[in-house]
């Protein structure tokens, strides 16, 4: 048997319903991702690709199937411990407007901090160092709307990182940027993941992003057409067990 | 500062002209109940000042007095000890007493032709309460300075038909005095009261004496004449004990106990103002819940991001809640202070402007004497705080129960 990994996802199903009108949003996803693997999950619009990161990220309850995190079954959480759980183990990036207005960037940092009870000391030496990593730290004092938009999403990963999670999960995070800041942004988290082994699933319908990463999961109407782990190392032949 | 506080302040700076709103509301709410609270202290204290002013604060009288049907039984006889009993004791006690003791004589008086009924009320002068109203627009001719003097209402003196200068006489036959006695009549008095006016016959203690009753008196007040509030009154009940210890064979009592229904009063104006200011606190509590409810609509979406980012719910409820409670703690403060303020101002005693005369005519006391204690404070201020949470309560709920993926979905 191989080594657990860090995420298993089986036969996740998802559907909503509007009134008379249900839409299945995930049909039977399986997926596997390993500690420190560099995950895009692709796809065109309303292929369940926001749906799948949410289910992964326990901020929603699935119909059906199963998500395991570290040999922990986590579909099923009641609220409170799901909330515990994405404090404890999980960065979260969305695509805007995810950082509090009236914080300033380090004080954003280092707010998952401030929310699992650490002192100021400690939480504001570790929001230092993350805006570092990411090239905000003479940005500190600013307020959001005092930065750009691609300044602002780096915030919002040095304030998944400062935590020091299991995973990052994030949705369309260069959706509201221009190309180059939505390259640039990609490849810092790439450097991040390179360097300091920060494992990152995030969804992009962005095509020119898709050749600086390593894993691409496909997704349409609800399913994985391709997860990605053919185009690396395994034989094109090789088939989901 | 804390996060939570500088989270909930950077919040509330957001809609700066909505906060100011309601943190003035708050404040103005306080100050009303503060000030409302002082005048309510003041018309107590007026209440007060008046009944003490005209019956004392402590009074001995003959046991059974009120209910005697004979002149006789309302007597303490040979009063001179118990005098000066009340005198010595009222001396430890007091910082500036004044001890009355005084007679009221059922008489005949008559004049050259007209004669009417009246008690002539006989006391050592002067009396600086009862002799109020006495002035140049009230007292015709002049007030008393001799035992063979007498002064009587203008209304009185028209009815037996005498003006100053002539003699009155009085009959009061089968007492121990002589019965009758000649007065020469040295002013008269309007009163505002016509009632009053009509049986207003004063002379001295020693001339009723000598009339009815040599030796005796009915009433021995102690007027406490620096006690201006009933909070510092703290001194009326225990020298109206240490009396009723001294002298057991006649009746004590301190202004509250002889005027009961005056008592009932007191006690019921207390809940009275308390009801009325709470009335304020729910009209504040409104504007505020309406103020914390758009602040939470407009921020769904943040409030989501902090959901998803692993707030618990009874974060995100005292995050909402320590805004409000900020902002009437805030508006509180200014309001305190500003409510403090007139009261400090007018602490030393304020006049209604036009009245102080017409309050005079009555032989009130035309000042008024502003009075708040800190409980009433404290009352003012818990209740804006009290009214912050529960204004907080039901959108905190909502905050607090976002569920995150809906409220993303907010986004623009
Ligand atoms: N709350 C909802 N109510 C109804 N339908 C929903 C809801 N959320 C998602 N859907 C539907 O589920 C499907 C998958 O949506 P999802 O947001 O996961 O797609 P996506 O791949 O993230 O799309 P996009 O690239 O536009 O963000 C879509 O058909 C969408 O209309
Ligand atoms: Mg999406």
């Amino acid at each position: 048997m191989t080594a657990e990994p860090l995420y298993r996802v089986r036969d996740l199903r998802k559907s909503y319903r509007v009134g008379e009108v249900t839409t299945s949003a995930l049909s039977g996803v399986d997926l596997d991702v390993a500690a420190g693997e560099f995950t895009a999950v692709a796809g065109p619009s309303g292929s369940g690709k926001s749906t799948l990161l949410h289910l992964m990220g326990v901020l929603d309850h699935g119909d059906a199937g199963e998500v395991w995190l570290r040999g922990e079954r986590i579909d099923r959480l009641p609220r409170g411990a799901a909330a515990r759980l994405r404090l404890a183990r999980i960065g979260f990036v969305f695509q805007a407007y995810n950082l509090i207005p009236v914080l300033s960037a380090l004080e954003n940092a280092a707010f998952v901090l401030e929310l699992r009870g650490e002192d100021r000391a400690a939480r504001e030496a570790k929001a230092r160092d993350a805006l570092a990593r990411l090239d905000m730290a003479a940005y500190a004092d600013r307020r959001p709307n005092q930065l750009s938009g691609g300044q602002r999403q780096r915030v919002a990963i040095a304030r998944a990182i400062a935590a020091d999670p299991a995973i990052v999960l994030a949705d369309e995070p260069t959706a509201n940027l221009d190309s180059r800041a939505g390259a640039d942004l990609i490849d810092l988290m790439r450097r991040l993941n390179e360097e300091e082994d920060v494992t990152f699933v995030f969804s992009t319908h962005d095509p020119r992003l898709l050749d600086r990463v390593d894993r691409i999961v496909r997704l349409e109407d609800g399913r994985v057409v391709d997860d990605g782990t053919d185009a690396t190392d395994a034989p094109a032949s090789q088939a989901t067990p | 500062m804390p996060l939570v506080i500088a989270l909930a302040w950077r919040n509330l700076w957001r809609q700066r002209r909505r906060s100011l709103v309601t943190a003035g509301a708050v404040g103005l709410v306080v100050l009303l109940s503060v000030a409302y609270f002082a005048l309510g202290g003041a018309a107590e204290n007026g209440l007060y000042q008046t009944l003490t002013e005209r019956g004392g604060h402590v009074i001995v009288t003959a046991p059974g007095a009120d209910d005697a049907t004979r002149f006789e039984a309302t007597l303490v006889e040979d009063a001179d000890a118990a005098i000066a009993t009340v005198r010595r004791e009222a001396d430890a006690t007091l910082a500036a007493p004044l001890v009355l003791p005084t007679l009221d004589v059922p008489a005949l008086l008559s004049g050259e032709r007209r004669s009417r009924g009246v008690a002539i009320h006989g006391q050592p002068w002067p009396d600086p309460a009862r002799e109020r109203r006495l002035d140049d627009a009230t007292l015709e001719g002049r007030f008393l300075e001799g035992d063979d003097e007498i002064v009587l209402g203008a209304a009185l003196a028209r009815a037996l038909d005498v003006a100053i200068g002539d003699e009155v006489v009085a009959y009061a036959p089968g007492g121990a005095g002589y019965g009758v006695a000649a007065y020469a009549l040295v002013g008269t008095v309007d009163l505002a009261d016509p009632g009053a006016e009509i049986a207003a016959a004063w002379t001295t203690l020693a001339a009723t004496q000598q009339l009815a009753a040599p030796g005796a008196v009915q009433r021995i007040e102690v007027h406490g004449t620096s006690l201006r509030r009933i909070a510092d009154d703290d001194v009326s009940a225990a020298l109206a004990a240490t009396l009723g210890a001294a002298l057991p064979d006649l009746r004590v009592e301190d202004w509250r106990t002889a005027n009961p229904s005056t008592q009932q009063l007191l006690n019921a104006l207390d809940p009275l103002l308390f009801a009325v200011s709470v009335l304020f606190f729910v009209l504040a509590g409104l504007l505020m819940l309406n103020t914390v409810y758009l602040s939470v609509m407009e921020r769904i979406h943040e409030f989501g991001v902090l959901h998803a980012l692993g707030a618990g719910d009874r974060r995100v409820l005292a995050m909402v809640a320590t805004e409000s409670v900020l902002l009437a703690v805030v508006g509180a403060a200014v309001g305190t202070a500003g409510g403090l303020a007139f009261v400090a101002a007018y602490a030393d005693g304020f006049r209604i402007p036009g009245l102080a005369s017409y309050y005079a005519s009555f032989g009130l006391d035309p000042v008024f004497y502003l009075s708040i204690d800190p409980g009433q404070v404290a009352f003012a201020v818990g209740f804006a705080v009290l009214t912050a949470v529960l204004a907080a309560a039901w959108p905190a709920t909502i905050a607090a129960r976002i569920e995150p993926v809906e409220a993303m979905r907010f986004q623009a």
